[in-house]
This record gives C-alpha cells, structure tokens and sequence, in this order.
C-alpha cells in the first residue's frame, strides 16, 4: 500500500487481486444487487487511486478499504433512495446447485433467498455491521474502530442483528411454508 | 451470572473467546435454563445458516473495468504528472549518488552539510519568522539531549534544506532522508524546520511522512503539535493530525482538543481533531 500511495499505480493490481473477491461479498450482502455490488468494488478502487495520498495509517489498510467500502455503499442507498432492494429472487437464486452432493447441502436455493430477504429486512446500519462480522470476518475490536465504538456496543448490535435476523428468517419459513 | 449476562457472552462463546471459567458458567447454565437453551438454539441456527450460504463471485467484467480503469489512470498521470516522474528521477539520482556504505553516507553527509553552511551563511539570508526560529532551536536542545554530539551537526543539517533555492530542491532532500538509515536523528531536526517553514505544501507533507518512523520521540511529537496551528494549509494540518493520534500520545491531546474547539480552523480539520481525541 505504500508503494502505491508513492505513486507505483501498478501495485494497485495486487491489492485488487488480494481484495475485490471479499469486497464483492460485503457488496452483495449488503445491497442484495449482484450487478451493482460489481460497480460499487470498481468504485472502491478508484477511490483508492485517487486518494492513495490520503492513506497514512500503514499496516490498517484493510480497515482503510472497508471505511470507504462503507461510504461507498451509504452514497449506494442514498442515491437507490431506499433500503436494498427487498429480494430479486432471479438474481439471488442465480447460484445453481451443482456441488455433486446437493442433497447434502444445508442451504438450499429457497433458503439462501429466504436468508437473503431476511438480511434485505434489516436496518441497513444493522445489516452492515452483520456482514462485516459475519461474512467479511472482521474482529470486533476492528469494526469497533471503524465505527468509532466500543468493542462491548458492538457485540451488543451484532448479537442484536443476529437475532432480528433470526426473527424475520422463521417468520418468512412459517410465511412461506403456511 | 443470570439469563441476560449469559445471553450477552454468547456471541463470545461461539467464538471460543470466553476464559475457560466464563465458558464452563455458560455451559452450567445451558443444563439447567430453558430459555437460555431455546436462545442458543436460535443463535446457533441461524449463525450455521449463514456460514453455509453460497460463496458469492463476480463476473469477469469487473476485472476487464478494474485493468482499464488502471491504464486510464496510468496514461493521464504519465502525460500529466510532473511531479511523479521528477520524483522518480530523484529517487534514481540518490541512490546513484549515494555511496552504499553507511560510513560513506555519513562523510558524504558531514561533507555537504559542511558546504551548506559555507554557503548558506554568507550567501543567503532565510526569512524564518523569529519566535519558531527560537522554537526549533529549544528542540534542538531537547534532541540534544539524547545525543549530544549529534546536536552540533543539526544546525548544519537544519540550514541546508532551508537554504535551497527551489522547491524541487529542497523536496530532493527531504525524499533523500527517507533512505538514510544511519544518522537517523541527524536528518530529524531538518525535517522538523521543513515542517515548520517551508512554504511548499509538498515538502512539508514529505517531510511529515519521513518524520513517521521519529513519531517515538516525544520531542517530535510536541514540534509537530506546535506546527499545526500555524500551518496553513488544511491539507497538512490533518495530516499533522493523523501523525499525532497514530503516536497514541495523551500529552498532545490539549492541541487536539483546542483545534477541535476553534471556529478559526478548517471543518474537515476540527473533525479530524475530534476523530484523532476519540482515538487516543
Ligand atoms: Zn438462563
């Protein structure tokens, strides 16, 4: 990363590489929009080129990408004016089960929708956190300094969402198997 | 403990993060309470769920943007960026004008110091506004006292970078600090007085970046919190910001909070003054 801030845009290419699979992830799960979520990690890296000069912290660079992946995504709602949009089943059940022992799978297509919808229900500043402790796998202690909060509030909201989550997940499984 | 301080730690307890007496409280507790157990339960659940949901893959067209948008941005800044070729270009001048042997370094150093003084004081008068003068000469003193036979060199070090005549020149020799590994704290009251006089917004940020690895210095840290007031420069003064709460220093939190607090400064400045005091 210092390299790049130097000016050696090439490096870029690496962090790129290392970074835009979970980006994309957090994306995804956070707008519940495959398509956009490819805009939104190519608007990631060009905030990064453009303010590489900016980046000072070394070694938190991975906090660094995941601050302006959280802009990114707040300007995302504001300017869709709405919270995700609720599920497009097409899009979300785009993932076919073609694993050899698809029976075995715990999750299947109708309940990675139902979990999609159930996260798409969430309050957004909810979902976010969720994502990135649940899917981005970051620590605590490291949303607690993205999000300028103690590690204890933050525990408290991801506990929180977790069981909102779980809340809305078996009232759409009554919903849909009613 | 009861339910609700038991229902709190569950999130640590699925992550292996309570200490073994907490855990096995916990796992007492789920023997005997309902309620605890249906909660768990659900945590559990819906904690599984989201571990197995398919992984998720863009498709080749975000790499296909990410390459071409890196060419765009390579072309416009080979075409238009002066200043990342110049300093490329002094990076390949030092290092071929810098002897590779520490001991080299150093008489090279001593030697060109000793030119810059020749020159400096009787050739060029700096207009160096009198009270930081004094200021960086009392820090002198403070760095002096960790080292004294370094403290007669600083001076010398001090008048060469004041003394060059253009930006690039004077840029040229804060970068060329960057690489000298011995001497460190000669070249460090130097980039202190770049810091404080040099009218280029670039130098003075190179020389912010090159003061990083000094930050452990309480004396740097108090110069660089006597700077920001005074510098002009937005730009810089958060990124002075930025220097301070990475030191994790409480002593500089007085500046922090009275720039946080002052109308007189930029409003992305004062934020990050608020920023830096919630960190330290
Ligand atoms: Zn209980």
């Amino acid at each position: 990363m210092i390299a790049v801030r130097a000016g050696e845009i090439g490096k870029l290419g690496e962090l790129f590489e290392r970074h835009h699979g979970p980006l994309y992830g957090f994306f995804v799960h956070h707008t519940g929009d495959r398509t956009a979520s490819e805009d939104l990690v190519q608007l990631v890296f060009y905030r990064i080129l453009k303010y590489r000069h900016t980046y000072r912290d070394e070694g938190r660079f991975f906090a660094w990408i995941y601050h302006l992946a959280r802009k990114v995504a707040a300007d995302h709602f504001r300017r869709s004016n709405a919270a995700p949009r609720g599920t497009d089943p097409d899009d979300l059940n785009a993932v076919p089960d073609e694993a050899p022992h698809a029976a075995d799978r715990a999750v299947t297509a109708d309940d990675t929708a139902r979990l999609h919808a159930a996260l798409a229900a969430l309050e957004p500043n909810q979902r976010e956190m969720l994502v990135l402790a649940r899917f981005q796998h970051l620590k605590h202690e490291e949303i607690a300094r993205l999000y300028d909060l103690s590690v204890g509030a933050v525990k408290v909201r991801v506990h929180r969402a977790l069981k909102d989550l779980r809340d809305i997940y078996f009232k759409l499984s009554r919903e849909q198997t009613a | 403990m009861n339910c609700q301080r038991i229902q709190e730690s569950f999130l640590d307890y699925q992550d292996g993060r309570l200490s073994p007496p907490d855990a096995s409280a916990v796992r007492e507790h789920l023997k005997v309470c309902l309620d605890c157990q249906r909660e768990w339960a659900g945590l559990q659940e819906i904690s599984l769920k989201l571990d197995r949901l398919p992984p998720v893959a863009p498709s080749p067209r975000l790499r296909t943007q990410f390459y071409a948008m890196l060419e765009t941005h390579r072309r416009e800044s080979d075409s238009h960026s002066p200043f990342v070729q110049m300093r490329s270009r002094f990076d390949r001048l030092f290092s071929a004008l810098l002897p590779a042997r520490p001991a080299l370094q150093f008489a090279l150093a001593c030697l060109m110091l000793g030119a810059g003084l020749f020159f400096g004081t009787r050739f060029i008068h700096p207009a160096v506004n009198e009270e930081t003068a004094r200021e960086i000469e009392a820090l002198k003193k403070q760095l002096a006292s960790t080292n004294e036979q370094i403290a007669s060199t600083n001076q010398l070090v001090t008048h060469s970078i004041l003394q060059q005549q253009s930006t690039g020149e004077r840029l040229k020799m804060v970068l060329a600090s960057l690489d000298l590994k011995k001497g460190d704290q000669l070249v460090v009251s130097d980039l202190l007085s770049a810091l404080a006089f040099d009218p280029s917004v670039n130098v003075r940020l190179s020389a912010l970046e090159a003061l990083y690895p000094h930050a452990t210095m309480p004396a740097v840290r108090s110069a660089v919190a006597a700077s920001l007031p005074r510098d002009p420069s937005p730009l810089v003064q958060v990124t002075m910001i930025d220097f301070l709460a990475a030191s994790r220093d409480p002593a500089v939190s007085s500046t922090l909070e009275d720039v946080s607090r002052s109308q007189t400064y930029d409003k992305a400045v004062r934020e990050a003054a608020r920023r830096a005091l919630a960190q330290l």
